[in-house]
């Protein structure tokens, strides 16, 4: 009888050990070790996730906090805080320029969100039926993305300017009278969402034709042996595909919008005549010019609350139905 | 289960990581304890001023020269760093600024470091209350009316009604004018020592005005100003200009005729809006109607740069505007003649805006006496003359009035005529948000949609709504 090998016997030694390990544990022990197996693997996690969770708190959740404590005080920045019951929530709900704030804000979320929307859309969709040379109408549609909020506010003092802009400088050379876009109060806020469209048509552009590119093309080959045109296959097949990537771009873009500031602060200042102050500008105001902390606080509160809401409302209205 | 349990064996190379880890640390702690103490007394210890604009600068005095020039002022027994802030009035703000530090170094503390940076005016309100707020903002701080009575109602600011008080410099004291120490003092404590002031005039194209046979009668009163600019109106000129939006501080120049019709954004007490009585009534609707004639650039269209610029063009006949800009029309003359002036006398005055600053010190300064010490510096006669001059500012100081802008007629004028006609606003810590909210209701009405009665009953409800706030 041939005699088994050296490397056999110990791999045979090691399983009848393991066998015998097993064997020996009660449920009771075999219990703990799976419960201290599952609380290594979640404490682990927790380490890996710590650093961003530190932040989170730190920068998030503490900040948010003080801020809901702060709009029932009256200063804490310069002088000590004063506890003041609910007079802040009085005043904000009672301050016609915090109505009109959020309004204008509102309004402009309204006019630009859709806008932008609707013109990446049609270009993302121009775009994909190009198969060749459109890298450098992509890289030009992108470049007003990449300029900062107050270069691309001074680009349109050279545009919109009525007396040299070059808009009123067409409009004179065929007769017309000047535009005075930002100093009109019914032009000047639709004139800053038209420049925030113009910001922010490349980035919309660019996501929604990553979510086109993804699109697996035999549903659109099927439909169009089907007989669907053009229309249809992009109502019934593009827009239902694409709602995970409107999903994100619909709260994204509400969250930036309603935080309107830059352009507002470089261009009008809120002017003119409040014609477009938005929420933003007017928490700046309120914090830092007129060191008003408490009332600050608790328009900053309200639109962290509304920001909120808002995403609240467009997941549910945006989730996936079966 | 045996080599999950062992300690981890640390190679020789790793022992050597660690060791030099720790003799970088103990060299930085070394380094770090040096430089923390402060050996020679004479000898000033540079530290960076941790501004955000880099326009910081430190000036280092040798210590043989404080001897040498040592007077009777100088207070040697003073060390240690000060912080000094102050917005740009010039683009050599820092070159200015430099020399008056140095001439202190060499006159007054050669111990005493002083660490000039400058804030941004756009934003110069949210940049020292977040210098405030940090605990350590610079010692000495250059605030406007407009903005210090707030910092000093939250107590940021330092009382200075000892220090002001002090006999050995009452007649320094009473070199400033009374008008000045006014808007300083307030909240039952003296806030500043005024130092600086920009006056708001007029500018008029005297070529225009007397071509039409206007330029002795065109400021007789609010009704021949309007006259005077309907008649200079044609396609290519404005008869008339002033700034209209909050955001170029168009209330400067809506201030006087308000001033002159006996009324002020708040009454004298202070507890309520003060723009009462049909004379202030009558003001604005004047204001309504100069601004509805079809005399002046369509509201909103031009800053406050762009309607200076169409004045320097020859395009505006006259203009509303700032003494600072006499500068650039004497760098770039025109090819017209020009003067400054007041706006027309009221049924109540014939008063001129002004708007003032002053040196004060942080109640978190450390080195109170060497910020005193600093600031009697700044205010005297010869570094307030000197930085007056080079950045086309008023002075506040009687006694060298006469001495200034001796090739400037322009300036002179403005000094000798314009600055003892002064009331400046009233130093309320709203005050600032008083103005922001009646504007709006003021630009409204400039552009028609309200007249004068309308305007005056709106700014009141928006005064008195931030002063019950």
């Amino acid at each position: 009888m041939k005699r088994p090998s050296p490397e056999c016997v110990k791999r045979s030694t090691a399983y009848s050990r393991a066998n015998d390990l097993r064997l020996t544990l009660s449920p009771e022990q075999h219990r703990a070790l799976r419960k201290r197996y599952r609380r290594r693997k979640t404490l682990t996690a927790y380490a890996f996730l710590a650093p961003n969770l530190l932040a989170f708190l730190a920068f998030l959740l503490i900040p948010v906090v003080w801020l809901f404590i702060s709009t029932f005080r009256t200063g804490g920045v310069l002088n000590a805080a004063e506890f003041v019951g609910l007079d802040n929530w009085r005043e904000t709900f009672a301050d016609p320029l915090a109505t009109t704030s959020i309004r204008n804000t509102l309004i402009y979320s309204l006019m630009a969100i859709p806008a932008v929307f609707i013109i990446a859309m049609v270009l993302a969709l121009a775009l994909r039926t190009i198969s060749r040379g459109s890298a450098p109408i992509r890289v030009a549609l992108y470049l007003p993305t990449l300029q900062p909020a107050v270069v691309a506010a001074f680009i349109f003092v050279f545009v919109l300017h009525p007396d040299f802009g070059v808009i009123n400088y067409a409009i004179r050379a065929f007769g017309g009278d000047p535009i005075n876009f930002l100093g009109d109060t019914s032009l000047a806020l639709p004139t800053i969402a038209g420049i925030e469209v113009w910001r922010g048509t490349g980035f919309w552009t660019m996501m929604f034709l990553a979510g086109l590119t993804a699109l697996p093309s035999e549903l659109y080959q099927a439909a169009e042996i089907d007989g669907a045109g053009a229309i249809r296959r992009f109502w019934r097949l593009t827009l239902p595909l694409l709602r995970p990537t409107f999903y994100f771009a619909v709260i994204f873009a509400t969250i930036v919008n309603l935080q309107l500031f830059d352009s507002v602060f470089a261009l009008t200042d809120g002017g003119p005549v409040n014609s477009t102050i938005s929420v933003s500008l007017y928490i700046y105001r309120s914090l830092f010019l007129f060191g008003d902390i408490g009332f600050g606080a608790t328009l900053s509160f309200l639109l962290v609350v509304t920001v909120l809401l808002l995403t609240g409302l467009q997941t549910f209205l945006l989730r996936d139905r079966k | 289960m045996s080599t999950r349990n062992r300690k981890p064996q640390r190679s020789p190379r790793c022992r050597w990581h660690i060791l030099g880890v720790i003799f970088a640390l103990a060299l930085v702690a070394v380094a770090c304890s040096d430089s923390s103490t402060v050996t020679d007394a004479t000898t000033t210890e540079t530290t960076s001023s941790g501004t955000e604009d880099g326009s910081s600068m430190t000036t280092d005095q040798p210590s043989d020269s404080a001897d040498d020039v040592a007077t009777p002022e100088s207070a040697p027994e003073l060390a240690g760093t000060i912080g000094f802030i102050k917005g740009p009035h010039s683009a050599m703000e820092v070159e200015f600024n430099e020399q008056i530090i140095a001439d202190f170094n060499a006159q007054i503390a050669p111990n005493v470091d002083v660490e000039f940076s400058t804030y941004d005016w756009p934003v110069h309100v949210a940049e020292l209350t977040t210098l405030f707020a940090s605990g350590s903002p610079p010692d000495v701080q250059y605030l406007v009316d407009l903005i210090y009575p707030s910092f000093a109602e939250q107590g940021a600011l330092h009382d200075m009604t000892d220090l002001v008080n002090d006999p050995e410099w009452a007649d320094e004291r009473a070199n400033i004018s009374d008008f000045a120490w006014d808007l300083a003092e307030q909240q039952g404590g003296t806030w500043g020592v005024p130092v600086l002031g920009a006056v708001y005039n007029i500018f008029i194209n005297e070529t225009l005005l007397e071509e039409a046979g206007l330029l002795d009668s065109w400021d007789d009163s609010y009704e021949s100003m309007l006259a005077a600019a309907e008649a200079l109106t044609t396609d290519e000129v404005y008869g008339f200009a002033a700034r209209t939006s909050a955001a170029d501080f168009a209330w400067w120049d809506w201030y006087p005729y308000i001033h002159n019709a006996g009324g002020d954004v708040l009454s004298e007490d202070w507890s309520e809006c003060g723009l009462v009585g049909q004379d202030v009534v009558d003001a604005m609707q004047f204001l309504i109607d100069i601004h509805t004639a079809g005399v002046s650039p369509a509201i909103g269209s031009l800053d406050n740069q762009g309607l200076f610029d169409l004045f320097a063009a020859g395009r505006v006949a006259i203009l509303h505007h700032e003494t600072p800009n006499i500068v650039s029309l004497i760098d770039n003359p025109p090819d017209f003649k020009w003067t400054v002036a007041a706006a027309p006398p009221g049924p109540q005055g014939h008063t001129v805006m002004g708007n003032f600053g002053i040196l004060s010190i942080a109640e978190a300064s450390n080195n109170k006496d060497a910020a005193w010490e600093f600031i009697k510096h700044w205010a005297s006669a010869p570094q307030v003359g000197r930085f007056a001059e080079q950045v086309n500012l008023q002075v506040v100081r009687t006694d060298i009035i006469n001495d200034l802008f001796a090739d400037n007629p322009a300036m002179r004028t403005v000094q000798s005529d314009l600055v003892p006609r002064v009331q400046g606003l009233q130093p309320h810590p709203q005050i600032l948000e008083a103005l922001q909210a009646a504007w709006p209701i003021a630009e409204d009405a400039f552009r028609g949609n309200l007249n004068g009665e309308e305007a005056i009953a709106g700014m009141c409800e928006a005064i008195n709504g931030v002063l019950a706030s």
